[in-house]
């Protein structure tokens, strides 16, 4: 029973990572799916969020006349929620831009996209570090869910738990969006076969603008959650998006279920090996991988995808 | 100098001139205001990048995790400097060997794949190895990396030569990249070469024809990890230390953007271009700002959106201007 106490935290702790993650992946996965573009600017657009959220909860007075002052008044928690609002959207802009640029790529070899998204992950990772600087930046969080409790003789930090849940309820809105919206049906209409979907009269261009827009715009809601946990930093966004690259493999491309699944089945892996390897907690994961890889060539619930060719 | 035999098969024009460019490099490097190193860090990634493009440009593989194989050549020449005997010869026997092992290892996992999967095991792999680098400290020294590699003598049975200087330790790197090239280019035209291109145009038909494309993909994947790590290992020379900064994910995102930016996808002498633009503009860019990634990410960027087939390919629009398909796309590489 001790040892099921002790290992208690690590396991929350994995859960609440794994649906990040997850949350990460889903964002790339639509992405994957309906533009066949890897998204290697995921991970950079991820810590662009958090440092958006930053700026929007550390606005000073007298930045914006009396809007400004009337939202420098608000209580902390109130621009927190501004801050989770607000900076997805900025982040949604700059992916349209970005999918502007991505549209010359569309009909050619996949890798091409996913270079030049290598090239804007480049560029936005030299912006942040020109508009924020190297250093490692702090993401305030409101009182109400930072800090720590006691229970049971442990230390639980309270915003892992916030982590957690707001995790879950976003993959939730995700699926509702997905399964029980008809823009949701139009997004998996076309990640299944895009050609058909713009045969039935619905602007393809569009909707992959407003898909990019939408799948980077989750990377950054990850982003600002993450943010207090991992801090912040230009290069941050490598340690978010490769452990999403390997949970869509591990789930299979295009499985929202197997999405979620390996999500919380990498979280716990890097949560357990953390209590015991903490040295080697993420390249459990990369074992984890090639395990499952080996034995399911297109990972736990994975179908045949167009990207194989 | 198309035909395939004699002299033309063996030694083109093109080749002659990037000799004969290199050759001369250390009489004229210093007086552009550029540095001997400079040239021996180039002629490196060229052999890494020829090496790669093997893989990327003619048999249409991605990998985004070659600089684990880089890497693993560099530890390779250290440890077998610190801890068996100094000598040249065998450091580079043991880079090519060890990356070449790690390669053949991983190809086995990977060859069965396409694409994404492809892609991203890649990724995983290149992590893996990555992770080791950095937290194997007993061995790799851990972040640090190995330091004080000896760069032993150039022992060629009759005589013995020192490579303390640059210019010396120059044309030794450059003769290995001479023997390089001329074996690649003989490979490609080979009807190995062959096959790696039927490869890259469609994989299931060649396999429908009755070749073993698994067999195909994994030596291809394992020639490229061994050249990787004869870069690898010539770089530890260089450096006279080993670290894992070569293996991170964004060294082996550079690698790849090399390759393109040269305009590996149609030519030969892509990754030969993409290696010296890169170092030059790296020193020319950087000298100019400390954000010359920025730039040099812009520039990338507008490249792979108007021009996607690289400098390389640029040129041979200029050359045959007016031929109709310039589409960079699934070509296999002519020239």
């Amino acid at each position: 029973m001790d040892f099921l106490i002790n290992l208690t935290p690590h396991l929350v702790n994995g859960i609440a990572l794994g649906l990040l993650f997850a949350l990460i992946a889903l964002g790339f996965m639509l992405i994957v799916g309906v533009m066949e573009v890897i998204n290697l600017a995921h991970g950079s657009l991820f810590a662009l969020g958090g440092y958006f959220a930053m700026m929007i909860i550390g606005v000073e007075p007298g930045w914006f006349g009396p809007l400004g002052d009337w939202y420098v008044g608000l209580p902390a928690g109130a621009r927190y929620s501004f801050a989770l609002v607000l900076g997805p959207i900025a982040v949604g802009l700059v992916g349209m831009l970005l999918e502007l640029c991505l549209r010359g790529t569309y009909g050619k070899d996949p890798l091409f996209g996913l270079l030049l998204t290598f090239g804007a992950a480049m560029v936005i990772e030299e912006l942040i570090r020109i508009g924020w600087g190297s250093g490692e930046q702090f993401l305030q969080t409101p009182p109400a869910i930072s800090g720590a409790f006691i229970w049971n003789g442990l230390i639980w930090s309270t915003y892992r738990f916030f982590a957690a849940g707001f995790s879950v309820a976003a993959i939730i809105l995700v699926w509702l969006f997905l399964e029980r919206t008809p823009y949701g049906a139009i997004i998996k209409a076309g990640a299944h076969d895009s050609e058909m979907v713009r045969a039935l009269g619905i602007n393809l261009s569009q909707l992959r603008l407003y898909v990019f827009a939408f799948g980077v715009a989750l990377a950054a809601l990850a982003g600002i959650i993450m943010a207090p946990i991992w801090g912040l930093r230009p290069h941050v966004g490598v340690d978010a998006v490769i452990p999403a690259f390997l949970i869509i493999v591990l789930g299979g491309v295009g499985s929202f279920v197997g999405a979620v699944i390996a999500g919380v089945l990498v979280g716990l892996t890097v949560g357990i090996t953390g209590a015991y390897a903490s040295e080697w907690s993420l390249m459990s994961m990369y074992l984890l991988l090639i395990v499952v890889i080996t034995f399911r060539a297109r990972g736990l619930f994975g179908k045949k995808s167009m990207l194989e060719n | 100098m198309n035909n395939n035999t004699g002299f033309g098969a063996w030694i083109t024009r093109p080749m002659l001139i990037t000799f004969a460019i290199l050759v001369s490099l250390p009489f004229w490097i210093d007086s552009v205001g550029l540095y001997q190193y400079l040239g021996v860090e180039i002629v490196i990634w060229m052999v890494y990048a020829l090496g790669f493009n093997l893989l990327l440009g003619y048999t249409g593989l991605p990998s985004f995790g070659h600089g684990a194989y880089f890497g693993i050549g560099a530890y390779a020449f250290g440890l077998s400097q610190l801890h068996i005997t100094e000598s040249i010869w065998l450091g580079l026997i043991c880079a090519i060997l060890f990356a070449a092992l790690g390669g053949a290892i991983v190809a086995a996992f990977l060859s069965h794949r396409r694409g994404i999967y492809y892609a991203l095991l890649t990724i995983a792999f290149g992590q893996v190895f990555w992770f080791l680098s950095i937290k194997w400290h007993t061995v790799t020294g851990g972040e640090d990396g190995l330091l004080n590699i000896p760069r032993p003598d150039l022992n060629i049975g009759f005589a013995s030569f020192s490579l303390s200087s640059n210019e010396a330790l120059y044309y030794f790197v450059l003769a290995l990249f001479v023997v390089v090239v001329i074996g690649l280019w003989r490979l490609v035209h080979s009807p190995y070469g062959t096959v790696i291109k039927a490869i890259k145009q469609n994989e299931m038909r060649t396999g429908f024809i009755g070749y073993n494309v698994w067999l195909y993909k994994w030596s291809v994947f394992t020639l490229s990890t061994a050249l990787a790590g004869l870069a690898g290992g010539m770089f530890a020379m260089a450096q006279e230390s080993a670290y894992p900064d070569v293996m991170s994910l964004h060294a082996s995102g550079f690698i790849v953007m090399m390759v393109l930016i040269g305009g590996g996808m149609v030519s030969f002498w892509g990754p030969v271009i993409g290696a010296a633009v890169y170092f030059l503009a790296r020193d020319l860019l950087g000298s100019a700002t400390e954000t010359w990634l920025l730039w040099y990410g812009l520039m990338f960027m507008a490249m792979v959106m108007f021009k996607p087939e690289g400098i390389a390919g640029a040129w041979q629009g200029f050359i045959k201007r007016g031929d109709a398909s310039t589409d960079g796309d699934k070509k296999p590489v002519t020239r």
